[in-house]
């Protein structure tokens, strides 16, 4: 009986209907980029904002920062759609983005009833070690307005800096409080703040090649090096493989090196030099005054013009 | 005073159905019972099988094979750093490896393969310092019996620079 139920009732036929769209001024807002937050580098979202076709058009768009980005900070006044071939094209619907303080707004030229901007958030310095959080808002012309909250994100400690080149003419004596490199005339004015001696070496039986060195290591790690007087910092060096930091490498891996992989890394049996360094290997510092712990990745390296170009990410203890 | 009752021909037949369906019942029912008491005992005598293990939780086997087959040393990025292959000594007991010059010996992880069912002691449980190289570490290997002990001494030489 019951079966005989079940069939019959499975049987009605229900009228299709197409279901109608919410007309009412909507948005909503997806977070782009991935990985730490890290200042200088951004924080990218879309905001999609959209009401019914007959209801009105968009006026304007605006996202609030609880910290002003950077300069660079910008809302898109192009909406983009993916076009055949996957490419992003992008169609101009407001005049281009201006900033106040932490107010970042454009408003709208084109008569539209849909939108999605990309905005742009450059992490300024002042948000180091803090949490941003952002209110993304519009308004259309039938008097509505919508917002969007987003966040917090916390911004990383960790300080970049990219693409330095070291080479075994002279240019080889890297500090990671300044994150530079110095040659030795600097170098001796500097002593206390020489953490790294770079040195290419060919010597057949071994692998010594391109090294990274504590100027406090075994002279045997730095043959033929005469080291700036004062120079003889026993920094603490651990040579890594497959570590390619997406910020520092920029190839494909999407790998992060974040503060907390700082905090947490034990150096203390660590050697004092990294020998045989090559493209896309690295090694995790420690300054002999234990202020600074960093991460120095290898971008590229050249036997013949004996050269070495490093990208270094930092955290600053304490 | 027996009382007969005589019933009509169908009704019989019926009755007989019956009892010969119940005798039926009865009889699977008593099988089903007898199989899973059987069945509970057979398990029972199954769990109550001692299997020896040792303190480790492993099983303890008949083999008194105890060597080492094979050696690996990983540094700390679990790369290799030996320059040769390891020379295992099964006689002497001794595991022989050259590792790269430059290699930081204060943080190493040594891989040993055994024979089946053998097991290693101390574990490794974490990296070793072979930073003394005039004290090798030793390590002892027991055979799938645990009858059968041999410690093996790791010897590390560092590649000479020319």
């Amino acid at each position: 009986m019951l079966a005989i139920i079940l069939f019959v009732s499975s049987c009605q036929e229900q009228e299709y209907s197409l279901p109608e769209a919410n007309t009412h001024f909507q948005n909503d807002v997806i977070k782009r980029s991935i990985g730490p937050n890290v200042v200088g580098l951004n924080i990218e979202f879309v905001y999609a904002m959209a009401l019914g076709l007959e209801n009105g058009n968009i006026l304007s768009a605006q996202v609030e920062a609880s910290i002003p980005g950077a300069a660079g900070t910008f809302l898109e006044h192009r909406s983009y759609y993916t076009g055949p071939g996957g490419n992003d094209v992008g169609i101009d619907v407001a005049n281009p983005s201006t900033t106040s303080g932490p107010v970042t707004e454009v408003v709208f030229t084109r008569d539209t009833c849909a939108a999605a901007l990309r905005y742009y958030y450059i992490i300024p310095e002042e948000a180091r070690g803090k949490s941003v959080s952002f209110t993304f808002s519009a308004e259309a012309s039938t008097g509505e307005t919508v917002s969007f909250k987003m966040g917090p994100y916390n911004i990383g400690k960790v300080e970049i800096k990219r693409d330095i080149t070291l080479n075994d003419n002279d240019l080889r004596y890297f500090s990671i409080a300044d994150m530079q490199v110095y040659d030795s005339t600097d170098a001796a004015a500097i002593p206390d703040k020489i953490d790294l001696v770079y040195l290419y070496r060919s010597i057949s039986g071994i692998n010594f090649n391109h090294a990274l060195v504590a100027p406090g290591a075994d002279p045997e790690f730095l043959p033929d090096i005469i080291l700036p007087g004062g120079v003889d910092n026993p920094t603490k060096i651990r040579q890594t493989w497959q570590l390619r930091d997406e910020h520092l490498a920029r190839l494909q891996y999407h790998i992060y090196i974040d503060d907390l992989d700082f905090e947490e890394i034990d150096l203390s049996s660590s050697s004092d030099y990294a020998i045989n360094l090559r493209a896309e290997s690295g090694a995790w510092v420690e300054t002999a005054d234990g202020n600074y712990r960093a991460f120095v990745y290898v971008n590229s390296v050249s036997n013949s013009g004996k050269t070495m170009k490093i990208s270094v990410k930092r955290y600053t203890m304490n | 005073m027996i009382a007969i009752q005589i019933l009509p021909r169908t009704d019989r037949g019926y009755k007989m159905n019956l009892s010969r369906n119940k005798y039926k019942l009865i009889t699977m029912k008593n099988i089903l019972i007898i199989s899973f008491t059987f069945l509970v005992l057979l398990l029972t005598g199954i769990r109550c099988t001692k299997y020896p293990i040792d303190e480790d939780g492993l099983l303890i086997t008949g083999r008194a094979e105890c060597y080492v087959s094979n050696f690996e040393l990983l540094n700390i990025d679990f790369q290799t750093v030996r320059s040769t292959s390891a020379v295992i000594d099964t006689i002497a007991q001794t595991i022989d490896v050259e590792v790269y010059w430059g290699t930081n010996l204060k943080k190493l992880w040594p891989q040993f393969s055994l024979v089946t069912d053998a097991k290693l002691d101390p574990k490794i449980t974490d990296w070793v310092d072979f930073s003394n190289l005039t004290n090798p570490k030793q390590w002892t290997v027991i055979s799938g019996n645990r009858k059968v002990k041999k410690t093996y001494t790791v010897n590390i030489t560092v590649q000479a620079k020319p």
